[in-house]
């Protein structure tokens, strides 16, 4: 047992050192390479990046918008204000196209998004307007903060497929807050109420001004709330997350939209590349090693969080 | 075999609807606004060699040195190219709006007070952070 957990860890493990050796490479051919290289050089990398990202978050089982901003924010020329917008938008398209299904199939539950979703979205702004008036090293110091944060809730968390809530809060039932759906894995309707509304309520103020701030996604956020705080079942949790993060991140992406914090020529290959990927790797789920690319995820988001805290150190 | 009921409502099943249509015009929009952008089939507004060599400003610096088109000002410059890629996203940014008036009718329809509030003061905050108000808009 001990051995097989090491043996899992390998591969993470060789990619760490290997990118924690990478940013001296990297740092000392960057300003010769930055100036050398063509526009569309960056730009076909992007696309690129973002596919390969695409594919690695949907079977890591995370959201692309979380990797998307470190990574790119590490490794690409691009000022982290134009990151930030794009990374929104690329949670957003991601989530708009996800949506639609998961509604017809009563999975997301929309009274539960909305609730939720209207004082988020408040926040997100909020969070958008700091963000962006915020020195950049102070952005890279709390995103490598955040981050690594983001890397333990993925390391620790167990998400509970069917909670059972005994008694429902009153709050959520005034909100008309509860649902049913056809679980196809357990071949049988599955009916579903939650509790602490007003806790959950307070977290997705929180959660909101963190997606406005970083331009991240938020459904590594979300989905433990719904699911571990207010109580509903995994699928529902995750299927209402795209919606909250639809609202949300449409609040947001405004902000940094006016504030000229978004480049089309960034953004279009960045959500192009992600959707595309995100489709593949729908595809490719059944057929790889789920825990291996989710270890490999973890790490990468380690590295990612560390060298922005680096960068916020000015090292 | 059982047959599987769907549990959406009527409410979540105009939402969807929306949803679907407006996102895959999004889609469309997007790409051949980025087409007609990086191949230059209309005039743009500034090089795109001048946006990478300042891609590495923050926004704001960036803006002071190039005029690239942002806000709702690109609305002003519809015939460039890189203008038109920009208005493609704002649409991407109005796509739930669509979707929210949908739902709010919807609720409306159903004579569920609660929720056709929630999804009206949705949309005013959504339409409040688009207009630029708060963000000192352009």
């Amino acid at each position: 047992m001990v051995l097989k957990n090491i043996r899992d860890w390998i591969v993470p493990g060789v990619l760490l050192m290997l990118f924690m050796i990478m940013p001296e490479i990297a740092c000392a051919a960057e300003t010769a390479m930055v100036a050398d290289t063509a526009w569309w050089v960056w730009v076909l990398g992007l696309f690129v990046f973002s596919f390969v990202l695409g594919i690695v978050a949907v079977v890591a089982g995370v959201g692309g918008g979380v990797l998307y901003v470190p990574i790119v924010s590490s490794f690409f020329p691009f000022h982290i204000d134009f990151v930030r917008g794009t990374g929104l938008l690329v949670a957003l398209a991601g989530a708009l196209s996800a949506g639609a299904p998961l509604l017809r199939k009563g999975l997301a539950n929309l009274k539960m998004a909305l609730s939720m979703s209207l004082i988020g979205s408040i926040s997100s702004i909020a969070g958008a307007l700091v963000g962006l008036a915020l020195p950049e090293n102070v952005i890279q110091l709390s995103l490598g903060l955040t981050i690594l944060g983001i890397t333990v809730i993925m390391f620790l968390s167990k998400n509970s497929a069917y909670p059972q809530i005994e008694k429902p809060d009153s709050l959520s039932q005034v909100l008309q807050i509860y649902g049913i759906y056809y679980d196809e894995h357990l071949k049988k309707e599955v009916n579903w109420q939650i509790h602490r509304t007003p806790v959950g309520l307070l977290l997705f103020i929180v959660i909101g001004f963190m997606a406005g701030m970083f331009g991240l996604g938020a459904g590594w956020a979300n989905v433990p709330v719904f699911n571990l705080v207010l109580g509903a079942p995994l699928r529902v949790s995750v299927a209402t997350s795209v919606f909250v993060l639809s609202v949300n991140d449409t609040a947001a992406a405004w902000v940094y939209l006016h504030k000229g914090a978004v480049l089309p020529l960034i953004a279009v290959p960045s959500v192009a590349g992600m959707m595309l990927g995100t489709k593949i790797g729908a595809k490719l789920l059944t057929k790889v090693h789920t825990n291996v690319v989710r270890r490999v995820v973890i790490t990468l988001l380690g590295v990612a969080g560390l060298r922005a805290l680096l960068k916020g150190f000015g090292i | 075999m059982k047959q599987q009921t769907v549990h959406a409502d009527k409410v979540q099943l105009a939402y969807a609807a929306i949803l679907s249509k407006a996102t895959t015009l999004s889609i469309v929009f997007v790409i051949l606004g980025y087409v007609v952008y990086i191949f230059q089939l209309l005039p743009l507004s500034v090089p795109i060699e001048q946006v990478s060599e300042n891609w590495h400003l923050r926004a704001s610096e960036f803006h002071q040195h190039i005029h690239a088109p942002f806000g709702w000002s690109a609305l002003s410059d519809f015939g460039k190219g890189d203008a038109l890629s920009y208005i493609s996203i704002l649409y991407l940014g109005a796509v739930t709006m669509f979707c929210l008036v949908a739902a709010g009718f919807a609720f409306l329809k159903e004579k569920n007070a609660i929720y056709t509030a929630i999804s009206f003061v949705q949309l005013l905050v959504l339409i409040f952070a688009a207009t630029g108000i708060i963000s000192g808009g352009h």
